[in-house]
C-alpha cells in the first residue's frame, strides 16, 4: 500500500457523492436483493457448509460488486468514499497472506488459511465482546492467557474505573483504556508469555481511547493490536480512519472488526454473506489491516451458531479464501455461558465451520455480550482443541457433524442458558476451573468422539 | 365508505413486499377514487405493516422487509395527510415520540427498528439519530411537544449517558412532563427499574410500552 493512501482517502472521504445515510442503506438493500438474485446465491438449511466451489466463487464476485458500486460510507462527511475495481483488486493483491503476531517466543505467524486447510487456526481468546468487571477481569484474562493453545489474548472491556462509569471521550476513557492494556500485559506475564499478542483494548470507543492502550512498558506494544472498527454495514469515519493513522505512526498491527448483522440491512444469510465479502474488502482497502476479526451477529439472537450464522461463516470463509490471500478470524459469538453444555456446544460448532472454511480462531463471545463477568479461558480451550480435531475434515463431513452438533444448544436459542460467571465456576485464587465445569467438557468431548470426532488430547475419565 | 377489495388487497400487499412504487400509485389511484384518507389508512396501512411488525418479530422479516415497508408507508402517508389536510379532518397520530441513541453511542439500528414500528403504529417519531446529547433530547422533546422520549443504548459504557440524559430532565423540572423510556442491548428492565423509566427488551415491546405511556390499552 502506498504510503500516502490516507491522504488520498481524505481527499476522496470530502469529494465522494453525497447521500444522506439512509437513503444509502436502503439502495445497499436493493442492490444486495438484486446481487443475491444475479448470482444464483441460495442458502439450504439441509447444507449448512456447502461444498460448492462456484457458489463461494459467486458470493465473492457478488461482494465485490457491492463494493465498488457502493465502496465506504463516511458517516463525518455523508459521502461515500469510492474505488474502481482495479483499485480494489491492485490493493487486494498486495494484502498480507501471513503476519507475526506478538514478539520472541511467544510470537506466533497468523496465516491465511485455505478451505479444508489441515494448517492449524490460531488461536486468540479473551472477554472481547463480553463486558468483565474491575474485580476479576485479571483473573478472566489470566485464565485465557494461561491456556496452551491460546496464541493471541483480546484484554476486553471493563465499565468502570475505580468503581465510577467510564464514559466514552472522557478522561476515564483514558484511563480505563490504560488501565485495562496494563492488566493485559500483567496477565500475559502472569501466564509466562510476555511477548504474547494482545488483539485490543475493547473499552475504548474512540481513537484516543485506543491510543491512550499504547505504553512500550505498560500497554499495547507496536506487536500488539487495536481494532478498526466498521459501522454497519460499509461504514466509516474519521475517528476510525484516524486509528489507522496511529497505527501508522507507530508501526501497530492494525485489525479490521466488522460485526455484519444477520437479518440486518443484508437481510438473510446469502445477502448477509455477500455484505460480509464487501466489508472485508473495506478493511483491506480503507483500513490497509494486517487481519480482520469476522463478527456476524444475528440481528434477533446476538449470536452466529445459528443455522443461518453457520452457513454464513461457511460461505464468507470459502469465498474470502479462495479469491484472496488475506487472513481471516472468526469470532465465535455464543448465546449461552460458562458451566453450561449448551455453551460447549455452540464453540464446537463455530469452531468446525470456521476451521473447515479457512478461518483463524477467536473466542468465545459468551451470553450475546448481555452477562457481566460470564466468560472463562476454558470455553478457548475448547474452541482450541474442537477446532484442531476438525482439521481434516471436508465440507461435506462437517455440514454433516454440525446438525448433530447443534443438538445440544439449537432448542435454547430463543431461551439461552445464561450459565454462572466467572467466580462460580473458576477457583479465583488458583485461577483453575472447578472440578464441575471441567468435567462438563470432558462429557462434551465424549459426546463429539462419539460422532467421530476425534481430540487431540484424549478425555479425562469422568470425575466420580 | 369501505375499501374495495380489488384496492386494499393489492394496496395491502404492496405494504408487505415493501414495494414503494406500487403503495404510491395505488394510494393515489384510490384516493382518485374519492376513497376517505382515514379509511385507507385504519383498514388497510396500519394492519398491513403491524404485520410486518409480527412477521419481524417472529424472524420470518428483516431489517430490509421492514425498511421497505417502512419507505412504502412514507410514500402513502405524504399523500394521505395531503388529503386529510384538504378534507379537514383531524389527523390520527397517537402521540409524538422522541428517539435517539445516547451520547457516546454510534450504534443506531436498533432504534431504527423501534421508529419505524412506532410510526408503522401510528405515532409522530422525531428521530434524532445516534450520539446525542442530553440536551438535545430535553430541546426536541420541548419543541416538537413529545409526549414520549425513547433513549437507546448499546455499549455498557454507554449507559451511564442514558442515565445522565435523565437527570437532565429531572434536574430541569421537566421529568413529570413526558413519559421516558429506555432499551438496547446495555439496559435491563432492573436498571431501569430502579431510574423509574419505561422499559423495552424488543421493538414490539416498545410499541405496546408507547401505547400505555400514552394512555392506550395496548392491544
Amino acid at each position: 500500500m502506498q504510503s500516502n493512501w490516507l491522504v488520498e482517502i481524505m481527499k476522496r472521504a470530502q469529494s465522494g457523492p453525497y447521500i444522506k445515510e439512509k437513503e444509502f442503506e436502503l439502495a445497499l438493500i436493493k442492490r444486495i436483493r438484486k446481487l443475491v438474485k444475479e448470482y444464483g446465491i441460495k442458502y439450504d438449511a439441509n447444507t449448512l457448509v456447502p461444498a460448492d466451489d462456484g457458489m463461494a466463487d459467486r458470493v465473492f464476485q457478488a461482494g465485490l460488486d457491492l463494493f465498488v458500486e457502493f465502496g465506504a460510507y463516511c458517516q463525518s462527511t455523508e459521502r461515500q468514499i469510492l474505488f474502481s475495481r482495479d483499485e480494489v483488486l491492485d490493493i487486494l493483491a498486495m494484502a498480507p497472506s501471513s503476519v507475526t503476531l506478538g514478539t520472541g517466543k511467544d510470537a506466533v505467524v497468523m496465516r491465511h488459511r485455505g478451505v479444508e486447510d489441515p494448517t492449524p487456526a490460531t488461536m486468540h481468546s479473551g472477554p472481547t465482546g463480553t463486558p468483565a468487571s474491575e474485580k476479576y477481569h485479571p483473573q478472566i484474562l489470566l485464565s485465557c492467557a494461561q491456556e496452551p493453545l491460546v496464541d493471541c489474548l483480546g484484554a476486553g472491556s471493563v465499565a468502570t474505573y475505580l468503581g465510577a462509569d467510564i464514559i466514552p471521550g472522557t478522561p476515564l476513557e483514558l484511563l480505563g483504556a490504560r488501565r485495562d492494556a496494563s492488566v493485559a500485559r500483567e496477565a500475559v506475564r502472569m501466564a509466562g508469555r510476555p511477548g504474547m499478542h494482545i488483539n485490543d483494548v475493547a473499552v475504548s470507543l474512540t481513537c484516543a481511547g485506543k491510543m491512550a492502550a499504547c505504553d512500550p512498558d505498560a500497554g499495547l506494544r507496536p506487536s500488539d493490536g487495536i481494532l478498526v472498527s466498521q459501522m454497519v454495514e460499509l461504514k466509516t469515519d474519521f475517528d476510525q480512519l484516524s486509528r489507522v493513522a496511529h497505527l501508522y505512526n507507530i508501526g501497530g498491527i492494525t485489525v479490521d472488526l466488522m460485526t455484519p448483522l444477520l437479518g440486518g440491512l443484508g437481510g438473510r444469510a446469502e445477502g448477509t454473506a455477500v455484505v460480509s465479502v464487501a466489508d472485508h474488502l473495506l478493511g483491506v482497502v480503507l483500513y490497509d489491516v494486517d487481519y480482520h476479526m469476522f463478527s456476524l451477529t444475528h440481528l434477533n439472537y446476538v449470536n452466529n451458531t445459528d443455522p443461518m450464522g453457520i452457513w454464513t461463516q461457511a460461505m464468507v470463509g470459502q469465498a474470502l479464501s479462495r479469491n484472496t490471500p488475506i487472513i481471516l478470524l472468526n469470532d465465535i459469538y455464543v448465546l449461552s455461558g460458562p458451566g453450561t453444555t449448551e455453551l460447549l456446544y455452540e464453540c464446537a460448532a463455530g469452531a468446525m465451520v470456521g476451521t473447515v472454511c479457512g478461518f483463524n480462531m477467536q473466542g468465545a463471545g459468551t451470553t450475546g455480550g448481555f452477562n457481566r463477568d460470564h466468560t472463562t479461558g476454558l470455553e478457548a480451550r475448547f474452541i482450541a482443541e474442537t477446532s484442531r480435531a476438525s482439521l481434516g475434515f471436508s465440507r461435506e463431513e462437517a455440514s454433516e457433524l454440525i446438525p448433530e452438533i447443534m443438538k445440544g444448544y439449537i432448542h435454547t436459542l430463543s431461551n439461552p442458558n445464561r450459565g454462572r460467571p466467572f467466580p462460580e465456576v473458576y477457583d479465583v485464587e488458583t485461577v483453575q476451573p472447578t472440578a464441575e465445569w471441567l468435567d462438563m467438557t470432558y462429557s462434551v468431548k465424549e459426546e463429539l468422539s462419539k460422532l467421530g470426532i476425534n481430540f487431540q488430547y484424549a478425555p479425562r475419565p469422568i470425575s466420580s | 365508505m369501505s375499501i374495495p377489495e380489488s384496492i386494499a388487497k393489492p394496496l395491502y400487499d404492496a405494504f408487505i413486499e415493501g414495494d414503494e412504487d406500487a403503495a404510491n400509485e395505488l394510494t393515489q389511484q384510490a384516493l382518485q377514487a374519492g376513497l376517505d384518507p382515514l379509511e385507507i389508512i385504519n383498514t388497510v396501512i396500519v394492519p398491513a405493516l403491524t404485520e410486518v411488525g409480527r412477521l419481524f418479530q417472529l424472524g420470518e422479516f428483516f431489517l430490509p422487509e421492514l425498511m421497505m415497508a417502512g419507505e412504502a408507508a412514507e410514500v402513502a402517508s405524504k399523500h394521505l395527510e395531503a388529503a386529510i389536510i384538504v378534507s379537514g379532518q383531524a389527523s390520527q397520530k397517537l402521540g409524538t415520540v422522541v428517539l435517539g441513541t445516547v451520547e457516546g453511542d454510534v450504534h443506531e439500528i436498533g432504534k431504527n427498528i423501534v421508529a419505524t414500528m412506532l410510526r408503522a403504529h401510528g405515532f409522530e417519531v422525531v428521530d434524532l439519530g445516534r450520539n446525542v446529547s442530553p440536551s438535545a433530547f430535553v430541546d426536541a422533546a420541548q419543541e416538537r411537544k413529545a409526549h414520549v422520549i425513547g433513549l437507546s443504548s448499546l455499549m455498557t459504557t454507554t449507559r451511564p449517558a442514558a442515565q445522565h440524559t435523565i437527570q437532565l430532565f429531572s434536574e430541569l423540572g421537566l421529568r413529570d412532563q413526558y413519559s421516558l423510556m429506555v432499551g438496547g442491548g446495555s439496559v435491563t428492565e432492573e436498571w431501569a427499574s430502579e431510574l423509574g423509566v419505561g422499559y423495552s427488551p424488543d421493538a414490539a415491546g416498545a410499541v405496546e410500552l408507547c401505547k400505555r405511556l400514552v394512555g392506550i390499552n395496548p392491544s
